[in-house]
């Protein structure tokens, strides 16, 4: 199976210490090394506002991570180690090479297009003008 | 909503006179056309509209990210609703990877899925 990137945010209880979000990442990166994945990037979002309140909480520590994976056992051990971890209040997995392979489809296709010919200007507004004109007489 | 408007108009002109004339029978048809104010308020109605540009087709956007809420935030209502594409204008492929976009943004707590009271 081919590998799978996936993108992994998760959300802290806003007054865990700093060592104790150093070992909630550092256990998930062993747990996906165990498994077979590797952990691409680690970035701390920091504190920040949420957009509605969760378990009466207004504000969490937002810790984002990119995964790299040919399996999907990996995610299925991260988010059950993220559930049973009491400091996290939120988690979300997002699978990303899906998206990412439409993009660089996207981005091939344009560049070839612009390639085959140069790009042409179509102005559709004149015309509209013109048959709100055409419109008037007959009021 | 415009853009339709305006062939719709167009149309009424003339049914609208004919009946005027025919007098019964206008009633179905007749609610916008034969309406004694609504000459007028076309010709108030006549200014050319500024046509709306998708604004991920002009930025030449392949993927829209859930994580920048900022640049989706414009694109739905004060009570978190996501704005339908006649009042943002976004192309239809782009409102479809926008409101992917919303509400995997919504889920992981970025943006709210109905504003708090």
């Amino acid at each position: 199976m081919e590998e799978r990137l996936y993108d992994l945010i998760f959300i802290l209880r806003p007054d865990t210490p700093e060592a104790d979000i150093d070992k909630v990442i550092s256990t998930l990166e062993h747990a996906a090394t165990e498994k077979g994945g590797k952990i691409d990037s680690v970035n701390k979002w920091g504190r920040k506002r949420m957009a509605y309140r969760v378990q009466k909480l207004r504000e969490g520590y937002f810790v984002y991570m990119v995964i790299r994976s040919s399996h999907g056992e990996v995610v299925k051990e991260l988010e059950r180690r993220l559930k049973v971890s009491d400091p996290v209040i939120k988690y979300l997995t997002v699978r990303l090479d899906e998206e990412l392979k439409r993009q660089e489809k996207l981005k091939r296709h344009r560049e070839r297009r612009a390639a085959r010919r140069p790009r042409k200007t179509v102005a559709p507004a004149p015309a509209m003008a013109g048959a709100e004109q055409a419109a008037a007489p007959t009021a | 909503m415009a853009e339709e408007n305006a062939p719709q108009q167009q149309s009424h002109g003339p049914s609208s006179g004919g009946m005027r004339s025919s007098g019964p029978g206008g009633g179905p048809g007749g609610p916008g056309g034969g309406r004694p104010g609504g000459p007028a308020k076309r010709g108030k109605r006549n200014f050319v509209r500024k046509k709306k540009v998708c604004r991920f087709c002009v930025d030449k956007a392949d993927f829209i990210d859930y994580k920048k809420a900022e640049i989706l935030a414009p694109f739905i209502q004060e009570r978190g609703k996501i704005l339908p594409r006649r009042m943002t204008g976004t192309c239809s492929r782009h409102q479809r990877w926008l409101t992917v976009a919303i509400k995997r943004a919504q889920n992981i707590a970025l943006l709210p899925f109905a504003a708090e009271l």
